[in-house]
């Protein structure tokens, strides 16, 4: 009943190409559009999530990160020049969020635990299930602009120059953090070792 | 053909995880693939960075919060700040309510009617049409009381009648207003149930739990 409205605007856009996500904060920036915010919001929910998981952000916290990040977009939306990509402008809100609360420590890493390499079973017949377990060991030996660097990359599918305005370095750092997360990947990971050749 | 040729296989190696993302520019992935063709390291680098993306994405997403909850607490906030604004709502700045929303104030204010009655705080009545045309009482509530304790709630989609008028009437809670476009309401607590020691902290907390509310928060005093 009351929330009717709400539950009825049918989010999901996980893949709403640029232009169609700039129209939605057109329309909030014009009309304060509750339809348009609902669907942005949904199209956003999952990959913010698992990014902020990735930045060693609380499952709990997730949230309130993504929310504050929304609220920016509900409050500025207006304010958005196009200079850059949507999504570049939006994850990088919520990065920035994201490491000012963990900086504050009102956001709490998830652990400092050294990763546990007896964990990972040696009986295991699922190789793509090793690679992963071995892969998730890797991504915790990374500092956290590496991670993010490498996850805004592989999993979100940025260029370098999207990656740079995200996390607000310039170019040739995030080559340089991928080089290292690259480096750092290959000791704990079995599976790239020995992948590369000789230099040419 | 691109100007600019580096050709280098330093330049080359930092530009492979973008080779294997399909997102490097066509200026450089035309020389960086000329590269890669003839550098058994390039290649092998290549393959090693496109098991690595394969196995980012095979890495199941944590488990996630409740979307549709996490909104509804946004939309709260969002409507909680709003109202406290200067009221210019309507004008530039202010919600804009669809027409969903206003059916919601419809129904939400005959549920004010039917869960409470006027005799509670001596209400003054007011006569109002709905957009269907139908005459419903809604009600004023004396100053003194909207100073009382209270908790902002939103109430689940499917939640009757009856059950909000239970949750309610058991918490010693009287709505004063809303429903805002997401559905959020504020409600007072009676003097009884501050007497007997509930506070906004408490009955958020008790009906925060409670399956036909989505939404739970003391207001601050």
């Amino acid at each position: 009943m009351a929330l009717k409205s709400v539950e009825s605007l049918t989010p999901r856009a996980a893949s709403t190409p640029d232009a169609s996500e700039r129209e939605l904060l057109e329309r909030i920036a014009r009309s304060k559009d509750q339809a348009a915010f609902r669907t942005l919001y949904g199209s956003y929910y999952q990959r913010l999530s698992r990014l902020l998981a990735r930045m060693s952000v609380r499952r709990e916290d997730i949230e309130e990160v993504i929310n504050d990040t929304f609220w920016v977009v509900w409050t500025k939306a207006g304010e958005f020049r196009g200079a850059s990509q949507l999504s570049t402008w939006i994850i990088g809100i919520a990065y920035r969020r994201a490491l000012n609360a963990l900086r504050r420590a009102k956001i709490r890493p998830v652990s400092d635990e050294p990763f546990d390499e007896d964990s990972i079973s040696v009986m295991s017949t699922d190789a793509a299930e090793t690679d992963g377990q071995w892969l998730a060991l890797g991504l915790t030996r990374l500092p956290v602009e590496q991670r993010m660097a490498l996850e805004l990359t592989y999993t979100l599918g940025h260029s370098c120059e999207e990656v740079a305005a995200i996390l607000d370095c310039p170019v040739n750092t995030v080559k340089t953090r991928l080089f290292r997360a690259r480096e750092t990947l290959k000791q704990v990971l079995p599976a790239l070792a020995g992948m590369s050749g000789e230099k040419s | 053909m691109s100007a600019r040729i580096p050709d280098t296989h330093a330049e080359a190696w930092a530009l492979l995880p973008w080779l294997a993302n399909g997102r490097l520019p066509a200026s450089d992935r035309e020389w960086v693939e000329a590269h890669v063709a003839q550098c058994a390291e390039c290649r092998g680098e290549l393959e090693a960075q496109r098991k690595v993306a394969t196995q980012i994405n095979l890495d199941p997403s944590p488990a996630g919060n409740d979307e549709q909850r996490s909104f509804n607490k946004l939309w709260a906030r969002i409507e909680a700040s709003e109202s406290a604004a200067p009221s210019a709502s309507g004008a530039a700045g202010g919600f804009v309510a669809s027409r969903s929303s206003r059916t919601v104030r419809w129904l939400a204010a005959a549920v004010v009617v039917q869960g409470f009655g006027l005799a509670l705080f001596g209400f003054n009545a007011l006569r109002t049409n709905t957009p269907t045309g139908e005459i419903i009482t809604v009600a004023e509530v004396p100053a003194q009381r909207l100073n009382a304790p209270a908790v902002r709630l939103v109430f689940a989609p499917e939640a009757s009648v009856a059950a909000i008028n239970t949750l309610l009437t058991h918490q010693g809670l009287s709505i004063v207003a809303g429903p805002g476009t997401s559905g959020n309401f504020t409600a007072v607590l009676s003097a009884d149930a501050v007497a007997s020691g509930a506070s906004a902290d408490s009955v958020a907390a008790v009906i925060s739990r409670d399956p036909n509310v989505t939404f739970a928060q003391p207001v601050a005093r």
